[in-house]
């Protein structure tokens, strides 16, 4: 009943916040680019051993940016906040090549999830500003993004500390959900 | 029912296998994880089955009792099933693996076609928009400047109107200005015709005015001369007056000399008189003289004779003779004084003779000279008529000279008065021309100046109509450029099209290969519908043994269940292990999986027998359940197969690269190492095993679910109470509640759900 009018209401008045998670591997940058994304700054950041939760406003569309600590052991906890997610942020280090292998298979293993079968998926290939940082076509490859079917997916060169990329990816998020509304 | 019961069966199995919990069944909501951990077929059931376990437990292993009795009954059936099964499922498996290679391979190439098609249609659809846009901007930009062009254009040549008139009117203009110019010079030239005329009189008359002036001269000279011969006859008759004066005077001169001749005549007659008067006394005398000479001679001879007688009487004759010689010499001298008187009277006579002659002739001559002078005087006074005359002449020359002169002033003042009226008029009219003309001038400048201004304008115009000419000719040369860069467009766009022509060929192409794999598919699904036919009927065969199978199980129903299930679990784990061995060949594992699968519903099916009539729908209800469940599991365990592969070229990576990476694996997956097979895919994992780990993770969730907005809380329900193991009823009741705190409506949730369970359910201990 009450579900009911405050589904009603929450029609009525305004628009329902986006719910977006940022996932990814420990160090691949989720918490920089949250926060590069709420305040714009880059702000100096210890391994989330838990999460972290921002409400963003970008072009009038409000987003509940979950950002999950991507450790070893609470990877398993992601799914705990997979119901309702609008779309997903995969944040992978582009220098990373050694455990690109295990993003690309919890990204997978995320992907076959039922509750994000609607989701959206923005993969960041971040930390854009290294040298030796692959490319991200390379990294699509790798990622086996290609294969991906039945899911609106783009993948984006970022560097969450010069702050390049983000907005077109944000763009391309915002267009996206838009559309899909 | 039956789900449940088979839930507290795998769960009290589970406690019995693994106590401690350490190695509990793992627990998880998604069938993944579910299929992850292996072929623990019964673990699903295990998750929501947590309320009434401890209620059914007692009778869950009777009727396992009875099961496993069932089971040594129906293992003959089962055999048989199994063989059909078999049968079954391999063609099942062949019809899969063909349907699902055929349609993966149909999807894929359809879907990369399709997004190729799509991509390069779009792409060029778009390029072809975006051109035809761009084209349409520039020709619309072009038409645009053209007509902006034209109607420069229109107003140049209005302006080049204007100013042609206003050339035509300049010329008009200049025109009129001429012929007022040539008017004005005729007029001038007229004026200056009229005076040249005028200083030509004016010349003449001067030249008039010149003779008369030497005329005037002339007669000055003349007259000058006049009074010269005036002068000099005045000065002449001066003269001749002084002569005449000296004439006069010398005449009465002369009268005064003949008087005084006449006197002296007179005289001369009376001194000649008077000598004959003295000469005849003289005569007279001489004659006494001479009588005395005589009587002295006589008185001398009678003195001799005395003397002579006297001698002695001689001395006083001697003195007498003396005394006589003395008187003879006396007489002598006398004689001679008288001769010498008589001579020098003769001579005076003589003299005075002469001198009357001279005298005489002088008076002659005088007397002639008078007659002369006369005349001359005569002829003088004739002279001075005739100059007197002359005089007159010349003062009536003089008069005649005056008269003239007085004309010629007169006739000079005219003149002079006509000059200088001349001069007057042709000063007017020179001021009067020099007016005009400076009139003139100044209209002549004024038009000067508006024709300097008209050219100015001109030449404004000019210089405009250049520039618009050179903008005309930069936009001509731009609207060349544009045309050329339109054609070039245009070109562009027919390669575009032929681009596009070629790719709808090739699309068509594709369409056709399309058409074949179409076609090919078709009868593939020909061929799977013939396989499908053939499964149906084995599965009316396998419907038909398991209504026999149904049947029996009614008898099996009384058999005891504890021994039986105590077996099968026994078997299970082995078959688990059978599958950690197997699932390297990824479709044998489903295979091995499926077995107790449809063990377990074979299983199920004798309590049901036991307590009493099966419905049929219900039986297939349950088939239909389990066939979607093997179904997904074969799904998941394809799934699990390629992660494993995956897996496996990862480990087989990380033992390449780096050998020590073992044993952080080993160490990261104390849980996964028994759970599943895929131990890097954490996301996956059980959350049971890691509790201990992660307090951390719990304390940072709890202080957020409790910190933070109802809505972010809402999402955190899960992750709690999974987390502090919840239970499904409790994790309900957390969700109403909150979600009252959010609604405006609604009344509070009431808290049975929350407390009984906890009450009946004992928990599992965290470890």
């Amino acid at each position: 009943m009450g579900g009911f009018f405050s589904s009603i209401f929450s029609s009525l008045f305004g628009t329902r916040e986006m719910r977006i998670l940022i996932l990814g591997l420990d160090g691949a940058g989720k918490t920089t680019i949250l926060y590069r994304l709420q305040v714009g700054e880059v702000v100096t950041t210890i391994p989330t051993i838990g999460f972290n939760v921002e409400t963003v406003t970008y072009k009038n569309l409000k987003f509940q940016v979950w950002d999950l600590g991507g450790q070893t052991s609470i990877r398993p906890y992601w799914r705990c906040y997979y119901s309702n997610t609008d779309a997903v942020i995969y944040v992978v280090d582009s220098c990373d090549r050694d455990r690109i292998g295990i993003s690309k298979s919890e990204l997978v293993a995320m992907l076959e999830e039922e509750e994000l079968r609607k989701a959206i998926l923005v993969v960041f290939a971040n930390k854009q500003d290294m040298e030796q940082a692959m490319t991200p076509s390379e990294m699509a490859n790798s990622l086996g993004l290609p294969a991906l079917k039945d899911r609106k997916w783009q993948i984006f060169k970022t560097s969450a500390t010069k702050g390049t990329g983000l907005d077109e990816a944000m763009e391309w998020l915002v267009e996206t959900l838009k559309s899909r509304q | 029912m039956f789900a449940k019961l088979k839930k507290k069966i795998a769960e009290e199995t589970a406690v019995a296998q693994r106590p401690g919990g350490a190695t509990r069944i793992p627990r998880s909501v998604s069938k993944e994880s579910v299929a992850s951990m292996g072929a623990d077929s019964g673990d699903d059931f295990a998750s929501d089955g947590s309320s009434s376990r401890e209620d059914l437990s007692s009778q869950l292993l009777r009727r396992n009792e009875q099961i496993r009795k069932l089971e040594a009954r129906l293992s003959d059936y089962a055999e048989q099933v199994r063989n059909l099964q078999k049968i079954k499922e391999k063609l099942e498996i062949a019809l899969e693996k063909h349907q699902d290679s055929s349609m993966r391979k149909f999807q894929e190439q359809n879907e990369t076609f399709q997004a190729n098609r799509a991509k390069m249609a779009e792409g060029l659809a778009l390029a072809l928009a975006r051109k035809d846009q761009e084209w349409s901007e520039k020709v619309d930009q072009l038409e645009k400047e053209k007509k902006f062009l034209t109607a420069q254009l229109q107003e140049m040549k209005n302006q080049s109107l204007n100013l042609f008139q206003r050339r035509d009117e300049m010329d008009e203009l200049e025109g009129f200005q001429q012929q007022e110019l040539s008017k004005v010079k005729h007029m001038l030239l007229k004026k200056e015709e009229s005076l040249g005329k005028m200083e030509q009189e004016l010349e003449a008359r001067t030249r008039e005015l010149s003779r008369t002036q030497e005329e005037l001269m002339t007669s000055n000279q003349m007259s000058s001369d006049l009074s010269q011969k005036l002068e000099e006859l005045q000065r002449y008759y001066s003269a001749l007056e002084e002569q005449r004066d000296h004439v006069t005077a010398s005449k009465t001169g002369a009268e005064n000399k003949v008087t005084a001749l006449e006197q002296k005549e007179q005289e001369l007659q009376a001194l000649i008189q008077q000598l004959s008067i003295d000469l005849q006394k003289v005569t007279a005398e001489t004659q006494e003289k001479e009588k005395r000479i005589t009587h002295l001679q006589e008185k001398v001879a009678s003195l001799e004779k005395r003397l002579e007688q006297n001698l002695s009487g001689e001395e006083h004759v001697q003195e007498l003779l003396k005394e006589k010689t003395l008187a003879e010499q006396n007489l002598v001298d006398t004689r001679q004084q008288l001769l010498a008187a008589r001579s020098s009277q003769a001579k005076a006579i003589d003299n005075l003779e002469t001198r009357v002659k001279e005298l005489e002739q002088s008076l002659q001559a005088s007397e002639e000279k008078l007659k002369q002078s006369s005349d001359v005087v005569a002829a003088q006074e004739a002279q001075i008529r005739e100059l007197a005359t002359a005089d007159q002449e010349r003062s009536r020359a003089q008069q005649q000279v005056l008269a003239l002169e007085q004309q010629c002033t007169e006739r000079v003042q005219a003149l002079e008065a006509q000059l200088t009226a001349l001069e007057r008029v042709r000063t007017a009219t020179q001021t009067a021309a020099e007016w005009e003309v400076r009139e003139l001038k100044q209209e002549n400048a004024a038009l000067k100046e508006s024709k300097n201004e008209s050219e100015h304008s001109l030449q404004r115009h000019q210089l405009e109509l250049k520039k618009l000419k050179e903008e005309w000719s930069q936009r001509e040369i731009v609207s060349v450029a544009m045309a050329q860069a339109l054609e070039e467009v245009r070109k562009q766009r027919e390669e575009f099209q032929q681009q596009a022509a070629n790719l709808t060929a090739i699309i068509d192409e594709k369409e056709q290969s399309l058409q074949e794999k179409t076609e090919v598919i078709l009868q593939k699904e020909q061929e799977i519908l013939q396989l499908k036919e053939g499964h149906d009927c084995a599965l009316l065969q396998a419907r038909q043994l398991r209504t026999e199978l149904e049947a029996l199980q009614g008898l099996r129903a009384a058999e005891s269940e504890a021994a039986t299930t105590r077996e099968d679990l026994q078997r299970l784990p082995g078959q688990e292990q059978g599958m950690v061995l197997s699932s390297s060949e990824p479709h044998v594992a489903p295979r091995a999986r499926q077995d107790p699968v449809y063990q377990l519903p074979a299983a199920e099916g004798m309590p049901n027998g036991e307590m009493g009539a099966m419905d049929p729908r219900q039986l297939q209800k349950e088939k239909q359940d389990l066939e979607q469940q093997l179904l997904e599991k074969n799904k998941t365990i394809k799934q699990m197969q390629q992660r494993m592969l995956e897996l496996r070229k990862t480990l087989q990576k990380e033992l390449k690269i780096k050998p020590e990476n073992e044993l952080f694996e080993v160490r990261e997956k104390p849980g996964p190492e028994m759970s599943n097979l895929a131990p890097s895919v954490t996301n996956n994992a059980d959350l049971a095993d890691a509790r201990e780990i992660n307090f951390e993770y719990l304390k940072h969730v709890v202080l957020k679910f409790m910190s933070c907005r109802e809505s972010e809380a809402f999402h955190l329900i899960k992750a709690v109470s999974v987390l502090l193991n919840f239970s499904q009823e409790e994790e309900n009741m957390l969700k109403e509640t909150l979600e009252y705190k959010m609604s405006w409506f609604g009344s509070k949730p009431a808290p049975k759900g929350s407390i009984r369970p906890s009450i009946s359910n004992p928990r599992i201990p965290w470890s």
